[in-house]
């Protein structure tokens, strides 16, 4: 459904390698994107996989790989490199557990922290994280969408249990969001390419190739794109990478609420343990507990005002992923405003509803 | 603005007196200026070093600086581009040109290989003054036998790469080696530009600054270093011509044709309105209903599960199915956990599974580790086959009530064994209606169908036997 929803947002080139439990997209796309006119091979590693996508992307088309936590490790650079040259360009990264090599084939939400501080200054990249195979299609549609619009590097993160589970999926259901171009200079006279007049404004966008000259660079640069050394227009270019996103971010926030207007406690999940915390919040209510609940589909940036929206009249907050030390739950707690904060913990299976509900009993009472 | 000219003229280059790169982006300007290419088709893709200060020289082409190494990598990406874009109209027929250095083309070697194998459009300069520069003079895997750098002051014990060589062996099309100093370089760059594939030029030169700090190195000194690595120089002759990649891909268009024009959307065709008209006509339990089936590896236990599944959506009920295996594909256990609802499915583990379906001892031993025996019920429903022997001492979980042991594998072959559990239960259980199968038994290919189809008639008939019995 990734794929899917990659061809429905006009994915016209993709780069892969082989990898547990990334490689279905990979041969999905080596199969269909041929007969949509696109183009899709292999790279003979990670990082060529990403340097191919950015770029076929200055080029004008939408780009994407799909990796698992040792691919990523490699493509940071890459990442990087997309981000600073402002390049459109979506990854998929379908975690599996870790540190290393750790296990292929078993599923893991441990790769957030080392997915969204990738980069050398704490760059925010975007990260879209669907729960099941509907939220892959709407999700990898709204990453392209979103790559587009602010000319930056989005990451789809999914995991082994959502991106191998096959499950039925009602077509009639899917939201179908229509796919965005990136913005192209109209005024080619005066073109620069990083060129913004507010700091959070996105740069129009020129093909290379085209009949205006481009300059690309990951070197620290102003908006010509020219190397500068402790020019103060240098500074500005780097600020405004991170307010383009920042400008953006209620915009790009997803969440999937159900709430309480009683309840004391709110549960916090995403991706693949969202599942799992869905059907724990129908066994408490049954209980005839208050409780509201937050899927978080946009992880960063974090969504503030959904986010305030649900804590209003919340005590106590439970964060339920599937990792060791509360990767998400550390990137939210500046946000909680000094709510009590409890984290749904585990590695090496799926959590289970049944935990969660164990957990809020737990703490709750 | 003049156009034709490629090396801004009014400029002072940024490289130290004496450095070959000087003498490099001059020949290359010629060349470009030779070839009559207009500047904006020309991607100067510069690599990290002081060799990534082209870009700034060349104010009318389009120009890339990249990160270190992967200057091939990101030109490959642009050249393969040219394959879709041709498609959509007028070619650009965009050339990239690559600047790198000795260090880059070391740590960026898998690129110029796999650049060499596809045969994309794009020429690599390599500017071989045998050290890094930018940082301070450190030896790289293309620095001579005992040249001395900040690195190997001794002088370098490692026997440098012979690039073309190499290249040669991943098929290089185009492959050259010339001294910065030459005459002949303009002309070598321009035939590797005109080149459709792949083309790599390796420039010798000498940095000024680190290479003659702590070698020796008279006139000729090049030119004796060339000859003691054995170094071909000029145009190596080049192996039997081959396709370039978008050759290569407008042939494969042209073959696939009939697919690209029917190329829609799956999910478009495949829209709904629902699933749940066709779901009010049998007896499916209210909620979920969650099965495991185990076995070995090899024995079409996920395959089983995946048309269990889909005659369950034929039925208009939603389905999980979620599969484990060991890291090995051939070897060990197989098992998939199947859920079944007729709303849609959150949780897709097993917290405690209605129906077991084992197969194998690979199989039990798996779901005796993974704590699924454990969390049987009194109400779960245990299916075995009837050659799993040992499973005493630890025996069926005594809080699972039922269990019952058909000859799966002996009847319907191991292979065939997950499908005949599968039939034999849902012959017993009735929750769906029948012909389910039959839907189902469509979506395999025909040379599947006959073999499906006697497994579960044979899993039918043990079930329906089971169910006869008091």
């Amino acid at each position: 459904m990734v794929a899917e929803g990659a061809l429905a947002a006009g994915c016209r080139f993709f780069a892969g390698y082989p990898i547990t439990p990334a490689s279905e997209i990979y041969e999905v796309m080596m199969r269909e994107l041929p007969a949509h006119g696109g183009l899709a091979l292999s790279a003979p590693d990670e990082i060529s996989s990403l340097c191919y996508c950015v770029g076929a992307s200055l080029r004008g088309l939408k780009a994407m790989t799909a990796t698992s936590g040792p691919g990523w490790s490699l493509m940071i650079e890459t990442v990087q490199y997309a981000l600073m040259t402002e390049t459109p360009v979506v990854i998929a990264l379908v975690q599996r557990l870790g540190p290393s090599t750790g296990g292929a084939t078993q599923g893991a939400q441990g790769d957030v922290g080392l997915a969204e501080f990738s980069t050398s200054g704490g760059y925010t990249i975007p990260i879209f994280a669907p729960s099941n195979a509907s939220e892959c299609y709407e999700l990898t549609l709204h990453a392209f969408n979103w790559a587009e619009r602010l000319r930056t590097p989005i990451v789809l993160l999914s995991d082994k249990e959502v991106g191998m589970t096959t499950e039925v999926v009602d077509g009639g259901t899917l939201e179908a969001a229509a796919p965005v171009e990136r913005r192209i200079a109209d005024d080619t006279a005066t073109y620069a390419p990083y060129a913004f007049e507010n700091p959070g404004d996105v740069p129009a966008f020129t093909v290379l190739g085209g009949d205006v000259k481009v300059t690309v660079t990951g070197s620290a640069h102003d908006r010509r794109g020219r190397l500068r050394k402790n020019a103060p227009e240098v500074v500005e270019v780097l600020l405004h990478l991170q307010h383009k996103i920042d400008a953006h971010a209620e915009a790009m926030a997803r969440v999937r609420q159900d709430l309480d207007t009683d309840a004391r406690c709110l549960l916090i999940s995403y991706g693949v343990t969202a599942r799992a915390a869905r059907q724990a919040l129908r066994a408490l209510r049954a209980q005839g507990r208050a409780i509201s609940f937050l899927q978080v589909q946009t992880l960063f940036p974090v969504p503030r005002q959904a986010l305030d929206w649900a804590l209003a009249g919340v005590e106590s907050v439970f964060v339920a992923e599937e990792n060791l030390t509360g990767q998400y739950r550390a990137a939210l707690a500046p946000f909680l405003g000094g709510k009590r904060v409890h984290g749904i913990n585990k590695i090496g299976s799926l959590i289970t509803p049944g935990e969660i509900v164990r957990a809020v009993e737990g703490l709750m009472g | 603005m003049a156009e034709t000219s490629y090396l801004a003229p009014d400029v002072p280059l940024p490289y130290c007196r004496g450095c070959g790169h000087a003498l490099v982006v001059r020949h290359l300007s010629r060349a470009l200026e030779r070839l009559g290419l207009p500047p904006r088709s020309v991607a100067l893709t510069t690599d990290i070093g002081c060799v990534g200060l082209a870009d700034s020289l060349f104010p009318h082409l389009h120009t890339v600086h990249t990160t270190h190494g992967r200057s091939t990598a990101f030109a490959t990406g642009m050249a393969l581009a040219e394959a879709v874009l041709e498609s959509k109209g007028p070619p650009a027929g965009l050339k990239p040109v690559v600047l790198i250095g000795d260090g880059g083309a070391m740590i960026g070697l898998l690129h110029l290989v796999h650049a060499a194998q596809l045969n994309v459009d794009v020429t690599v300069l390599v500017h071989n003054n045998f050290l890094f520069g930018m940082t301070g003079g450190q030896h790289s895997a293309l620095t001579p036998l005992d040249f001395a750098t900040a690195t190997t002051p001794a002088g370098n014990s490692t026997p440098p790469l012979d690039l073309l060589a190499l290249l040669r062996a991943a098929h290089a099309g185009f492959l050259a080696r010339d001294y910065a100093t030459s005459a002949g370089l303009e002309t070598l760059i321009a035939d590797a530009i005109q080149f459709p594939g792949f083309a790599l030029v390796e420039i010798l030169e000498l940095c000024p600054t680190y290479g003659t700090r702590w070698n020796q190195l008279t006139g000729a000194a090049l030119q004796e270093i060339a000859a003691r690595q054995g170094y071909w120089i000029g145009k190596m002759e080049a192996g039997p011509e081959r396709p370039t990649f978008l050759e290569v891909f407008r042939q494969d268009k042209e073959t696939r044709k009939s697919e690209i024009e029917n190329g829609d959307s799956k999910i478009e065709e495949g829209r709904t309105s629902g699933l749940d008209s066709r779901s009010s006509n049998f007896d499916f339990p209210s909620g979920e209903l969650r099965v495991v089936v185990a076995g070995s590896a090899g024995e079409r236990v996920q395959s089983a599960a995946a048309l269990f599944c889909r005659a369950a959506l034929s039925a208009g009920l939603y389905t999980t199915q979620k599969n484990d295996n060991p890291v090995t594909q051939g070897t060990g256990f197989s098992l998939s956990e199947i859920c079944l609802s007729r709303q849609p499915i959150d949780f897709t583990g097993m917290e405690s599974p209605d129906v077991v379906l084992v197969l194998s001892q690979d199989g039990w031993n798996e779901l005796r580790a993974n704590g699924t025996l454990a969390r049987c019920r009194a109400e779960t429903l245990l299916y075995l086959d009837s050659q799993l022997s040992d499973i005493p001492p630890c025996g069926p979980p005594a809080q699972a009530g039922r269990a019952v042991r058909l000859p799966f594998r002996r009847e319907a072959t191991p292979k065939g064994a997950a499908l005949a559990a599968l039939a034999a239960w849902l012959a017993q259980a009735a929750i769906l209606p029948p012909g389910v199968w039959d839907a189902a038994l469509t979506t395999l290919p025909a040379r599947r169908q006959e073999e499906a189809a006697r497994s579960i008639g044979i899993g039918g008939r043990l079930g329906a036997a089971t169910r006869s019995q008091p």
